[in-house]
């Protein structure tokens, strides 16, 4: 178990963390998420040992780690840009660490060969030096050399970023299911909240170097406990005023009169449904892309953005009139 | 973001490396030339002018001040325009046999200094070759007509075209082949491209280059020591006549200073132009550089014409310094080649009599000791910097930079009058007469670009590679030697060979510091260019010479060429079959 007391990290008079209060149990799959230089790899960079935080306590199995030197943690690292060593070949790197823990040659080459074998390196890559290996391959060289050492944590800092759309939806999954297998708890830092979404047992959403919500995925997409979380993860319509009070008189009781309402794009209707307000517009543009099209509509009061998914339905233009169908169970409120 | 590295006590052993380093910064970069200074301006315990009245006093040293900057400020023209056109004539117009023009071109990075001087001699000298062609047809020419002001400028301009080859062919070929092809799209003219495209771009080069040209003119040494005559001498050969007495040595002294007075200020402006920046490509995609025809069939046969000349001033003395290392004495003495004045004998004494390879041995155990010693330090010092702890820490950076502000005659006077004293900075030990001295000189002299070299390599690297040893356990020192060495390692070995290089045939440091037992390749051939010099020491100087420049292209080969890239393939085939093995 990993605990974050505390924590507060300071470059200078710039505090990069806030008093960080969280607990990571045994075998979770836990992201960080959030925006650039909002605090989600300081802190990773913190429980490794690369940073020195200035207050709080890093409380791994119950051992307080603060200022443990990073090379006594038994913390494996995957770095958004790899960082294998570009003179060594694929062996070599994996053997790296083991070299450091002075095992024999025969224990050495044992290992590398069975990571080699779980991550998918085939035999005759690992005679290749690293910089003549793909990106998604060099990606499964981090991982295998972070995991040989048969580490208590890993870490991956944004370790898919530089890789290609479909790469990246493929080693997600391979990722995951490495995960489950090895049980090993496992830390992931990523702006990406789809990412973040399939990955994730629980996620904790950095801003300005505080957590807004620690939670499962479902319930930080569907239950965000801040404007700025539902408004980070995904896309979201901010409903005016006029069309919040314009839903609310048609379905009454459900929403608070002086809160900002905001709804996800797919949770409004094109077809009738019960309890739901009938809200009419105009369809200004959108965009197509096969599965679905997201149409921007203007109401009376807001421009409000709609997806459909291709359901083999005639097409809508621009200049259309629409009909959208709101439910307010569906609206969150801040 | 910046991260924060986590601070750790330092080590007794970090700490104890940091004292050698500095106090071999301080006894042998800093306390020689305030002690230098010292000599100079402060005597019997009190501040003294007595100096200024010595050197303005003296005709002789007023007039190598004077011809010194009339040297600079020519040069600044001349190797401008040789080193421009040799570059354009290569790189940017479409010019037939740029290859081997190219070859011929670059030649001067293989040969220069006292060697280079020497082998213009003896095409251009009194008993030189064309000299001889010429008197039999002119007999009443004067033979030593290759002498003064416009014999060091000659020699010097096509000496000192290496930076145009070095960093101008590198900024030309950074050039963005698109802003050319944009601007023929809106109908410029070549002309038009070549003044407002690419010399705008090039221009912070052009300062580069200008700066140091003027620095080297300033500080010319075998140039005017060996073609300068009575009339033209400079400062530095004046510092060498006049550190000979104790009497004037403290002229020596103050003109060293004067010259890294100099060099400072105009070091501090090349700064400021650096600084300044380089115009730097916006483009997303980078085309390369494609030669440009001459339209016009006049300015591109004179273009060829002018090619073929420069070659020719190139070559010529490289071929005849070759032909001559094959010949007689008789040949060398008269000039005249046959058939039969073809010989190895002078080859074979090189290889067969101790003494005569003697002076390789020196200059190569001298110059790759102290190419070893500068890049050594300059990695510790670069390390140190790079994971600073304390502000102290830039003292590292300073120490290695010093020498970079002052010339080499003032480097090698400081240690020369400093430690022919006892001191107790170096535990009172005479230096001076020793063959410690030289070595230090070299080393000394050789940091500041190690450093720089060697810093530009270690801070690009992705400190993410450090990191990622430490989390696998690897302490610093581990770390260092093996992740951070083998991938700055290339550079390294550039540093190294080009330092070597750099010293090989070095006279300027040397003439100072050398033991009189143990006298390196460029005493021994300046010496042998001497009118008085005997006729097998000459014959010998062609051979040092020629089989300094097949050293000097190894070196080269290795460092900046491919030669570097193939160990780098044999490396990885080696490490192929060993894991194949396992």
């Amino acid at each position: 178990m990993i605990e974050f007391k505390n924590l507060e990290i300071k470059y200078g008079n710039f505090t990069a963390i806030r008093d960080l209060n969280l607990t990571i149990n045994d075998g979770e799959f836990f992201t960080f998420l959030g925006p650039s230089g909002c605090g989600k790899t300081t802190t990773l960079r913190a429980l490794v040992g690369f940073i020195e935080p200035s207050g709080g306590q890093i409380v791994v199995d119950g051992k307080d780690v603060t200022n443990t030197p990073v090379e006594k943690r038994n913390i494996g690292m995957v770095f958004q840009s790899y960082a294998l060593f570009p003179t060594m070949t694929v062996y070599e790197n994996l053997a790296f660490g083991l070299k450091v823990k002075k095992m024999s040659p025969a224990e050495i080459d044992k290992k590398v060969k069975d990571v080699a074998k779980v991550i998918e390196i085939k035999d005759e890559q690992l005679s290749r030096n690293v910089s003549e290996l793909s990106g998604g391959q060099q990606q499964r060289v981090a991982l295998a050399r972070a995991i040989v050492l048969e580490p208590h944590i890993l870490c991956l800092d944004e370790p898919l970023s530089n890789l290609d759309a479909k790469l990246r939806v493929g080693l997600r999954s391979e990722l995951k299911n490495l995960q489950k297998n090895l049980g090993i708890t496992t830390l992931y830092v990523t702006h990406d909240q789809e990412e973040a979404l399939t990955l994730s047992d629980r996620i904790a959403v950095f801003n300005n170097g505080f957590v807004e919500q620690v939670d499962k995925p479902y319930n930080i997409y569907n239950h965000s406990k801040s404007e700025f979380v539902c408004d980070f993860i995904g896309e979201i319509n901010r409903l005016s005023p006029a069309l919040a009070g314009e839903i609310a008189r048609q379905v009454p009781g459900i929403l608070a009169a002086d809160k900002r309402c905001y709804i996800r794009l797919e949770r409004i209707s094109l077809k009738p449904r019960e309890k739901t307000a009938k809200i009419q517009g105009i369809i200004r543009d959108f965009d197509y892309n096969g599965v679905m099209t997201k149409y921007r509509v203007d109401t009376p009061d807001c421009q409000i953005r709609v997806i459909h998914v291709n359901d083999g339905t005639p097409f809508m233009e621009a200049g259309q009139s629409l009909t959208m169908y709101l439910d307010p169970k569906d609206i969150m409120q801040f | 973001m910046k991260n924060t590295a986590k601070s750790k006590p330092v080590s007794i052993r970090t700490l104890m490396v940091k004292i050698v380093i500095a106090w071999a910064i301080v006894a042998f970069v800093l306390f020689p030339n305030v002690s230098l200074l010292g000599s100079v301006f402060y005597k019997n315990g009190q501040f003294s002018t007595e100096v200024f009245g010595k050197v303005f006093g003296s005709a002789r040293a007023m007039k190598s001040l004077k011809n010194s900057f009339i040297l600079a400020f020519t040069l600044v023209v001349t190797v401008n325009v040789v080193g421009t056109l040799s570059v354009l004539l290569t790189e940017y117009w479409d010019i037939k046999g740029a290859k081997i023009l190219r070859l011929a071109y670059m030649s001067s990075l293989i040969y220069g200094g006292v060697v280079l001087v020497s082998g213009y001699k003896y095409v251009y000298g009194a008993n030189g070759i064309l000299t001889k062609m010429l008197l039999k047809l002119f007999p009443a020419m004067n033979p030593g007509w290759f002498v003064g002001y416009g014999a060091v400028v000659f020699v010097m301009t096509f000496s000192c075209t290496q930076n145009h080859m070095m960093f101008l062919k590198n900024a030309i070929h950074g050039l963005d082949y698109h802003t050319i092809e944009a601007a023929k799209n809106m109908g410029a003219s070549g002309a038009a491209i070549f003044f407002q495209v690419v010399m705008p771009v090039l221009k912070p080069t052009f300062f580069a280059i200008t700066i140091l040209t003027f620095l080297t003119g300033l500080g010319a040494m075998s140039a005017p020591l060996i073609v300068g005559g009575d009339n033209f001498q400079t400062i530095n050969p004046m510092i060498i006549t006049f550190s000979k007495s104790s009497y004037s040595r403290e002229v020596a002294a103050f003109l060293a200073v004067l010259l890294g007075l100099a060099t400072i200020l105009l070091l501090a402006v090349f700064s400021r132009i650096e600084k300044g920046g380089n115009y730097i490509s916006v483009s997303k995609t980078k085309a390369k550089l494609k030669k440009q025809k001459i339209d016009n069939p006049v300015f591109n046969i004179l273009a060829h014409i002018i090619a073929y000349f420069m070659f020719a001033i190139y070559v010529i003395p490289i071929i005849l310094v070759v032909l001559y290392s094959f010949c007689d004495s008789l040949s060398i003495k008269t000039g005249e080649i046959t058939l039969g004045s073809f010989t190895l004998a002078n080859y074979r004494k090189l290889f067969t009599s101790i003494d005569a390879v003697k002076p390789y041995l020196v200059s190569i155990v001298y110059s790759l000791a102290a190419a070893v010693l500068a890049v050594t330090a300059a990695v510790i010092c670069a390390r140190f910097v790079k994971a600073a702890k304390h502000k102290f820490d830039i003292f590292f950076e300073w120490g290695m930079l010093i020498p970079w502000l002052l010339p080499s005659t003032l480097i090698a006077l400081g240690l020369m009058t400093t430690y022919g004293e006892r001191h107790a900075i170096i535990f009172n030990y005479v230096m001076v007469g020793t063959v410690v001295l030289m070595l230090v000189g070299y080393t000394v002299v050789k940091l500041p670009f190690s450093y720089r070299m060697v810093k530009a390599a270690l801070f690009s690297l992705d400190s993410d590679l450090e990191e990622a040893a430490k989390c696998m356990g690897a302490g610093t020192l581990y770390t260092m030697i093996k992740v951070i060495i083998p991938v700055i390692f290339p550079a390294i070995m550039s540093v190294i060979i080009l330092n070597f290089n750099g010293m090989l045939s070095d006279y300027d440091l040397s003439v100072f510091l050398y033991h009189p037992l143990f006298q390196p390749l460029g005493i021994v051939i300046k010496a042998a260019s001497d009118e008085s010099a005997a006729i097998d020491a000459k014959a010998m100087s062609f051979v040092y010479t020629v089989v300094l420049m097949v050293l000097s292209s190894i070196a080269l080969y290795f460092g900046q060429g491919s030669g570097m890239a193939r160990i780098r393939q044999w490396k990885q085939r080696r490490l192929e079959k060993r894991i194949a093995g396992n």
